[in-house]
């Protein structure tokens, strides 16, 4: 029998977050409102626990935007699948963080 | 935004990876930087006042502390973590040494128990002894009548050579103008540092003052500085005008009862004390007490008919007393250890891939460093409980060392035997999730009793619940690392391989 992994709502809005689109840690600190020393530990959280991946880009994408390297988060198939249940045990997640509110961020 | 906060913020971002475990820190401090770069460009296109965007930049950077801590905590290979890790052998033997300190501390802390553990110096010990009444002595307490002292002083030539007087009293000793302190001086006879060979200085004193006064190391330091100049002064001890003599090389002369200074006065002022004032005596005997038998008892008939029994102790038997009572308990403990546990540490077989000799040898270093660690522990112990109460009699603190000591180590030893039973033989953690095979599992397994597992996946220990002839102790089993996928905390390092 699966269990349901046990998240947060602070953890759940940010795998929310990353599924909408905001793959970097600062957008996702935009996008929530949350604080950085929150953030990022909680995204250290979700990768230990194969929820989220990270991954650095390509140096010549960077090279040509004339940036430091950024390291990019997406969700796991795992993380997918939980992010579905958490849309059960908070309802109001998927309005708090919409598709369109992260694009307007 | 200012931009030479720009640095700034760089600099704490490279403080916080301190903090980040070695091998992530490159990585973590790229990311936090390549992060910040964003944050400040975002914050400069912004029409935030120059104030508020520096604000925001420099919270940003101090949340990188947090993710740091995190990380710091969560490094399953940091040193604290393993070395902390519930059930690990270094966790206990550091919970062992932490007890061994503290009650090492209690015993420094408590005057009885100090002087209980520390050598006699003074030398010829062997024919000094304290007398004190039947069943006292050794203790905290002054039992010695001033009038006995006296008579004594005559009628007892045939036995010892010199008497000397001690009492430890509290009073009022003047510093410095408007300056005074309470201390516990020791009223003693003028004779007591000849008696104990301290090299006193013959012409410390004219004569003109009846009282010379001796302070200890601490009151020298804490209440006069450390002055020289103090030495050869006068000053008043309630209202007696007395000569500082000297300062005492050490701060206690491992003598019965708290001292912080020795006020030697010569007879005609001691006389003033009233018979029945209780204090210490000292006497050197005429000829060496026995070295094994440090002890004599002395009767002595009052003129109302009734007789008195006082002991003379060695003072160098005295200061061995609590050790040798120790010896005999732990040889007593470990006659009667295998009448209350078996011995033997169970069956390993031959590990199923070569166990490098570096992880046999831990298991034994392991096991050694808990006896030479609750040893000391025990003795210690009960050294505080029997010694650190000054108004137990002699008699009783030795009874009461015994048992604490006995009972201690015959305790200590059955829990270091059970415990290093119930370790896995490779990574020396506590066994857990012990899971009984009841009465029915033996008709297809020919066995019942307890298994207990390794939580890093070493093995399994299977102990009988009832000892047959094909399975007669506790067996350990094996396993492969083929299994480490269903424990979690299959990485950690076995003994040998750390």
């Amino acid at each position: 029998m699966a269990t349901e992994p046990k998240l947060s709502h602070t953890a759940a809005m940010i795998l929310q977050t990353i599924h909408a689109g905001q793959v970097y840690g600062f957008s996702v600190m935009e996008a929530t409102g949350l604080p950085s020393g929150t953030v990022y530990p909680a995204m250290r959280r979700l990768e230990r626990d194969g929820l989220i991946l990270s991954k650095w880009e390509q140096q010549s994408i960077a090279d040509a935007e004339q940036r430091p390297l950024r390291k990019y988060y997406k969700l796991t198939r795992a993380g997918v699948a939980t992010l579905q249940a958490m849309h059960k045990r908070y309802p109001l997640l998927q309005k708090m963080v919409s598709d369109s509110e992260v694009k307007n961020a | 935004m200012n931009l030479r906060s720009f640095p700034v913020c760089r600099f704490i971002l490279q403080v916080a990876a301190l903090l980040v475990p070695g091998g992530e820190r490159a990585e973590w401090l790229a990311e936090w930087q390549a992060e910040l770069w964003h944050v400040w460009h975002a914050y400069s296109r912004k029409s935030c006042g120059r104030f508020h965007g520096g604000q925001a930049v420099t919270a940003f950077c101090f949340g990188a502390f947090r993710d740091a801590f995190w990380l710091r905590r969560n490094n399953p290979q940091s040193i604290p973590r393993r070395v902390f890790r519930i059930g690990s052998a270094s966790r206990c033997s550091l919970s062992l040494a932490l007890l061994t300190a503290i009650s090492l501390s209690i015993c420094l802390y408590l005057p009885g128990a100090r002087m209980a553990i520390q050598p006699s110096h003074y030398p010829g010990a062997d024919g000094l002894v304290t007398i004190s009444r039947g069943g006292y002595s050794g203790t905290q307490l002054p039992t010695i009548e001033f009038g006995d002292y006296q008579s004594w002083k005559a009628s007892t030539r045939h036995l010892f050579t010199d008497v000397a007087f001690y009492q430890p009293v509290h009073k009022r000793i003047h510093i410095a103008k408007h300056r005074s302190a309470d201390l516990s001086v020791g009223r003693a006879s003028e004779n007591l540092f000849k008696l104990l060979s301290l090299p006193v200085s013959a012409n410390a004193g004219d004569g003109r003052y009846g009282a010379r006064l001796f302070l200890s190391q601490r009151i020298w330091r804490g209440l006069f500085g450390g002055d020289p100049g103090v030495i050869g002064s006068v000053t008043e001890i309630a209202g007696q005008r007395v000569l500082v003599a000297g300062v005492l090389s050490r701060d206690s002369l491992q003598l019965p009862g708290q001292v912080d200074a020795w006020l030697l006065e010569d007879e005609r002022h001691l006389d003033i004390l009233p018979p029945t004032s209780r204090g210490f005596v000292l006497a050197h005997m005429r000829g060496a007490l026995p070295q094994m038998d440090g002890w004599r008892s002395m009767t002595v008939h009052r003129e109302n008919g009734n007789d008195v029994l006082f002991d003379c102790i060695s003072l160098a038997q005295q200061s061995q007393l609590p050790f040798t009572l120790f010896l005999f308990t732990l040889a007593a403990a470990l006659i009667t250890l295998p009448a209350t546990t078996a011995l033997p540490l169970g069956e390993y077989p031959r590990h199923s891939g070569p166990l490098p000799w570096p992880g046999k040898a831990r298991r034994w270093i392991f096991l050694s460093s808990k006896f030479l660690l609750v040893v000391p522990l025990v003795f210690v112990t009960s050294i505080d409980v029997a010694y650190g109460v000054p108004s137990l009699g002699s008699t009783a603190a030795q009874y009461i060392q015994l048992a604490i000591s006995f009972f201690g180590l015959l305790f200590a030893f059955r829990w270091i035997l059970q415990d290093q039973r119930k370790r896995c033989p490779l990574c020396l953690r506590v066994l857990s999730n012990p899971a009984r095979v009841g009465q029915a599992s033996r008709n297809f397994l020919a066995w019942n009793g307890t298994e207990l597992i390794c939580a890093g996946g070493h093995g399994l220990l299977h102990i009988p619940e009832l000892p047959t002839s094909w399975f007669g102790t506790q067996r350990w089993l094996y396993l492969d690392p083929s299994w480490g996928s269903l424990f979690s905390d299959a990485r950690m390092p076995s003994a040998g391989l750390v």
